[in-house]
């Protein structure tokens, strides 16, 4: 099912994810962007303000912050300000290790704004061998500091090889801590790409992860426009890709993108240093070619209904063909182990 | 005690678009797609409304209808009742 409102096309996003900088202290191995240092001409503060007015004026309801890590940039909490004055949503995805008591207290006064900290995995070792020694403790410090105030908080994990068996106590993790969860798909972008033979999931664990998400209806996806549960989506009618229809991604220099895992310069929408936010979501052929993007050999599929061909940014890093239909899809992960069965009966 | 009337719940926006007007609650998040073109504008409900009320100028067949309309607005969360001053 598809939503003719939205194939019509949109006046401005739903939402988009800004990622405010490439600077980072951490250097995750799955990281999307491989972030470290920040990029030698992020947006200054005074156009970091000036798109906030523009995100205003075309009437974008949210803007999901990442990066890189939000909070190093000094000037982060002054966006965010600028974005709850003006009644837009917010919601920041950080790896939690400069959240403090005094940070938590000034952002729960906005009621704008919800938080997400990325946690990979249930145990320490198993969190800490994708993330970096140390970070699981004071990831979960932070979330306790987040969940004892009243900021609606998630735990972000990517889904990976190393921690998909620790999915359903990574559920238990967040009911125990007041948090909810959310789980997103591990892509081959950024330090993702150089990992992605190490860190992915096989098959057989994404079929386990999709029947156990089935049954957890309060767990949340990271999909393409936003969070929502397996019912929500289905409901909704918003089983697509919403890259260029629902979302799209600001840089921290500027530069847009149908999404966040397509930040290549083949895939530069614009850049808000030479045009309006406005005029690139209007007017650029990249956007206008995933508004009429069809994964037409996936058609026949009996799970077309359902997801549409998939992830464009996954069909683009995995096999170079944005139109090919998603690698992994559930369809191909049910195909890939019967052909491994196959394989090992002859 | 003050009669209830009715406003756009907090966790909610609404905004124009060419089929009608687009409400996001972000508690879920939702999507509402209304096909209402341009007889409800985005801003009606930024203020508290009486139940009943409607924007003036309508024809009596829209009434009803919008009238329903609302109704589902506030049955699913969009709307929330407010005291009205």
């Amino acid at each position: 099912m598809s939503n003719r409102f939205v194939e019509k096309g949109l006046r401005s996003p739903v939402n988009l994810t800004w990622e405010v900088t490439f600077a980072c202290n951490l250097r995750c191995r799955h990281c999307l962007s491989a972030s470290a240092e920040p990029a030698p001409d992020e947006l200054t503060t005074a156009e970091a303000l000036d798109l906030v007015e523009q995100l205003h004026a075309d009437g974008v309801f949210q803007v999901n912050f990442g990066g890189g890590e939000p909070f190093i940039r000094p000037d982060f909490e002054e966006i965010l300000d600028a974005c709850h004055a003006r009644g837009i949503m917010t919601c920041i995805s950080t790896n939690g290790t400069l959240l403090d008591t005094a940070r938590v207290e000034r952002l729960a006064r906005t009621r704008l704004v919800a938080i997400q900290v990325s946690l990979d995995g249930a145990r320490k070792e198993t969190c800490d061998a994708i993330r970096g020694d140390g970070v699981f403790d004071k990831a979960v410090k932070a979330i306790k500091l987040l969940a004892a105030s009243s900021i609606p908080t998630s735990i972000n994990t990517v889904l990976t090889t190393q921690n998909a068996d620790e999915i359903p106590a990574m559920y238990e993790l967040a009911q125990d801590l007041g948090v909810s969860l959310r789980v997103s798909r591990f892509r081959p972008s950024g330090r993702g790409a150089d990992n992605w033979e190490e860190l992915r999931p096989n098959p057989a664990q994404l079929l386990a992860f999709s029947d156990w998400l089935a049954n957890s209806g309060d767990v949340r996806t990271g999909d393409s426009f936003f969070s929502l549960t397996n019912q929500e989506r289905q409901g909704l009618g918003l089983n697509l890709c919403g890259a260029a229809k629902l979302t799209c991604c600001v840089g921290p220099t500027g530069n847009m993108h149908p999404c966040a895992f397509l930040q290549s310069e083949r895939f530069k929408a614009g850049s808000l240093r030479d045009s309006t936010f406005q005029e690139i979501w209007d007017d650029s052929e990249i956007y206008a070619s995933f508004r009429s993007l069809r994964i037409h050999s996936c058609e026949d599929c009996q799970r077309f209904d359902q997801c549409h061909g998939g992830c464009p940014a996954v069909a683009y890093h995995l096999k170079n063909d944005i139109e090919g239909g998603d690698p992994e899809c559930l369809e191909r992960c049910v195909t890939s182990i019967a052909d491994e069965k196959k394989t090992a009966v002859a | 005690m003050a009669a209830a009337g009715i406003q756009l719940h907090p966790a909610c926006r609404v905004r124009q678009e060419g089929f009608g007007l687009l409400f996001y609650d972000s508690r879920g998040p939702r999507l509402l797609f209304a096909e209402t073109g341009s007889i409800l504008p985005p801003d009606f409900f930024a203020t508290v409304r009486r139940k009943d009320e409607l924007p003036d100028g309508l024809p009596e067949k829209g009434r009803g209808v919008l009238q329903k309309f609302i109704t589902q607005l506030l049955e699913k969360g969009f709307l929330r009742e407010q005291p009205l001053c």
